[in-house]
């Protein structure tokens, strides 16, 4: 059994993706880093459960139970969920938990009950979902001071923006104008745009591609199902 | 027997021609989801939950569950052509299909698969039969407080067994129920978090959520990891035919593969991925345990493409995908994304699964039973013969393949109401899709916070306006404070799992040497 980091690393780069979309090479740093161990065996027993590893041996040495109970603890963990966070970034989840949680409470402190309503009345459910996320909120701060910045953290370094904001100005695009071009041609703008967020190119053929498939939803939704799309202007033109 | 009776009637009625096409087409569907990376069944049930809306209870679950069985088997064809699982369920597939794959024997372990997953949803739909009514007349017990307990259950294990962090689990449940109570007060009728919009007041719609978690935040997401995302390799495949050998060493796998994913199934939180790693983990050490006992190390071909590392797994998740369905028709509860879909599916309906389902619906239980019996068939009719066409699904191109999955997402939002509102709500949760994906925040706590979170706040003021204010009635019964324990025990066991892993650590490490010793001398024979 030769396990390395290598030899895993040329499945794993290129297909090897587990559903949950870790980039493989970070979970095998994460597996190498968090234990602080080096030893090739280790390594392979997390970042192969992951779903990208190419030996299926490794901890045929423990019980099966045991194996299993591991196994099943950590792909029901798949790595991105353990991966500390590192940089600035790293204070968008608690900001964005307290966020809500103050919405929540502001909620229960200012929802007026009807008069006659029975008590647990309406607020009492987001004040202790507020409460409760604001403690989450607080002990995800302390989870980040505390936390030690190895070299795995998921510090967003892999994040491109420019083709979510083309992907997000195309829905944009899509919700503002759907009710005046209509479906067909709203779907199909929809549909390039996010082809060509993907790096979709030939600008002709995709057109063609997206103009068909807006129509083949659009036929087979009105046709099928007897649900009404918009048709906008193409509906005044012909 | 009464129940082979209602399941024979159940089947006479879902065998019409109408709903055949239905689970012809879910089968096809679900399959076609499964195979492509990063889209599971949840997703192409929340895409296919508003498109339902026109069809009749009995044709949308009888899709529904088509839809289930062939997102479970089409996982399993990238897991073994490229070492790609679809979905979670299906990873325990790559370590020994993949292997086969490799080694020329892609065929016969995408047929092991089939034929493994087809006899687990067999014996999984009647277990689920057979169980469904003693779960629903243990159910009848239950008042307010029960339920209350319930879902308190199933959010625990949900946000602390499941996910990796708990921390991370709790705070994605938590915005779920957030999500959950916008809208009028189901109990008082008073307005919450509407920001004066009168479309708020209907509250955040199930499916916006679950399209805009699953369908487009993957979209985002992939998008946003540009050139670190997958990349769909070529495929080789032929006809998965088994010879003798295969067929003799498959069987056992099936039948304790299935009796695993049965017993783990209804298990709220346990998912289906547990089941498929036991399964792995003990034919791995069955295979051992023959080779030493023949004292012919052929025997054992783990690690080599085991056929029984493929049968095993794979009939795993497919009886555990059956066994969810006993506490969402049991009792209301979905263990799962999809089983939490399927529930909102049967609410638009407005049907309430539970006991009083059996009693008021009882034909479409039953025939909703029936037709898993028959998506179970087609699975077998479908894939068998048309495996290796699937994985030519993957040739698709991506920008073609992501701009048809953002284009079915909007469709599918904008068809609950023909709402244009209803798609700004779509493209934040989207985002918040796109944030909790980045950070690794997992999806599916908050998922189930929406759909059971108005469900337990409603319980949970019945209760207290039944005992009139006093909380005692919450702990008041046998059951409900045996769930409490449950609870208790369930928050636990991601702290014990956390002191025996590194445990194992220790000894994997004391072991390290030894095993790189047998390794050395495999190299050289």
């Amino acid at each position: 059994m030769t396990v390395n980091g290598t030899e895993r690393a040329v499945p794993a780069g290129e297909g090897g993706d587990p559903a949950a979309g870790t980039p493989a090479g970070t979970a095998a740093d994460t597996a190498a880093g968090a234990r602080e161990t080096g030893a090739p065996g280790t390594a392979a027993d997390a970042s192969g459960v992951a779903g990208a590893g190419a030996d299926g041996t490794a901890g045929t040495d423990l019980d099966p139970a045991l194996a299993a109970a591991r196994a099943a603890a950590e792909t029901a963990s798949p790595d991105p969920e353990t991966v500390p966070w590192s940089g600035p970034a790293r204070w968008v989840v608690p900001a964005l938990a307290a966020a809500v949680g103050a919405v929540m409470l502001w909620g229960a402190l200012t929802i007026e009950a009807p008069p006659n309503a029975t008590r647990p009345g309406p607020g009492f459910f987001p004040g202790v979902i507020g409460g409760l996320l604001l403690v989450l909120a607080a002990c995800l701060v302390v989870t980040n001071l505390r936390g030690r910045s190895t070299g795995a953290a998921n510090a967003l370094e892999w994040f491109e923006a420019r083709p979510v904001l083309i992907v997000l100005a195309g829905l944009v695009a899509h919700i503002a104008l759907l009710e005046f071009l209509g479906w067909l041609l709203a779907g199909a703008l929809l549909f390039w745009v996010v082809a060509y967020a993907f790096g979709a190119r030939a600008y002709l053929r995709d057109a063609v591609v997206a103009l068909s498939v807006a129509a083949a939803v659009q036929v087979g939704f009105s046709l099928g199902l007897g649900l009404s799309l918009p048709s906008g202007i193409l509906g005044w033109v012909l | 027997m009464e129940t082979l009776v209602n399941l024979g009637d159940g089947l006479l009625a879902a065998l019409s021609p109408g709903n055949l096409m239905w689970a012809f087409l879910g089968v096809v569907l679900g399959t076609a989801v499964g195979v492509l990376p990063g889209l599971g069944s949840a997703m192409a049930v929340a895409l296919l939950l508003p498109v339902t809306f026109r069809l009749d209870p009995t044709s949308a679950f009888i899709l529904f569950a088509g839809v289930y069985y062939g997102g479970m088997f089409g996982g399993a064809t990238t897991s073994i052509l490229l070492n790609t699982p679809g979905q979670a369920s299906s990873i325990a597939t790559t370590y020994e299909g993949h292997k086969m794959a490799l080694a020329g024997r892609a065929a016969q372990a995408l047929g092991t698969a089939v034929i493994g997953s087809f006899f687990a949803s067999l014996i999984g739909t009647l277990v689920v039969a057979f169980f469904s009514p003693v779960m629903v007349s243990f159910a009848l017990n239950f008042g307010p407080g029960e339920y209350f307990a319930l879902t308190v259950f199933s959010f625990v294990a949900v946000a602390a067994v499941v996910s990796g962090s708990v921390l991370r689990g709790l705070t994605s449940l938590l915005i779920g129920l957030a999500i959950g109570v916008v809208g009028i007060d189901g109990q008082s009728g008073a307005p919450r978090f509407d920001f004066g919009s009168a479309v708020m007041l209907d509250g955040i719609d199930v499916v916006i959520v679950t399209v805009g978690l699953l369908a487009l935040g993957e979209v985002l997401y992939v998008v946003a990891r540009g050139k670190s995302a997958p990349d769909f390799a070529a495929i080789r495949t032929g006809r998965p035919w088994l010879n003798r050998r295969d067929w003799k060493r498959s069987v056992g796998p099936w039948v304790r593969g299935t009796a695993l994913g049965s017993a783990f199934g209804p298990i709220p939180g346990s998912g289906a991925e547990i089941p498929t790693f036991v399964s792995l983990g003990l034919e791995r050490k069955l295979a051992e345990q023959r080779a030493k006992r023949k004292g012919d190390p052929q025997e054992n071909e783990f690690g080599k493409g085991a056929i029984e590392g493929v049968a095993g797994p794979e009939a795993a998740n497919n009886s555990s995908a059956a066994g969810t369905l006993v506490p969402l028709l049991g009792l209301g509860l979905p263990t799962s994304a999809t089983a939490a879909i399927m529930l909102a599916a049967f609410q638009q309906y407005g049907l309430q699964p539970g006991p009083v389902l059996f009693e008021r619906n009882a034909d479409l239980v039953w025939t909703l039973l029936a037709s898993l019996l028959i998506g179970s068939v087609l699975l077998l009719v479908i894939n068998l013969p048309f495996a290796p066409l699937w994985a030519k699904l993957l040739k698709l191109p991506k920008p073609y393949l992501y701009g048809g999955i953002t284009l079915f997402s909007v469709l599918a939002v904008y068809a609950i109401n023909t709402s244009v509102v209803h798609l700004v709500m779509l493209l934040a949760v989207a985002l918040l899709g796109l944030v909790m994906r980045a950070f690794g925040v997992p999806v599916a706590p908050a998922l189930i916070g929406v759909v059971l979170g108005p469900i337990a706040e409603t319980e949970f003021r019945r209760a207290l306006a039944a005992s009139s204010g006093d909380p005692s009635i919450l702990v008041g019964s046998g059951i409900s404070i045996t769930l409490y324990v449950l609870v208790a025990l369930a928050a636990l066991i991601p702290v014990v799992a956390g002191l025996r892993r590194r445990a194992a650590d220790r000894s994997a490490k004391a072991s390290v040497s030894e095993r790189d010793g047998v390794s050395e001398k495999d190299g050289v024979s």
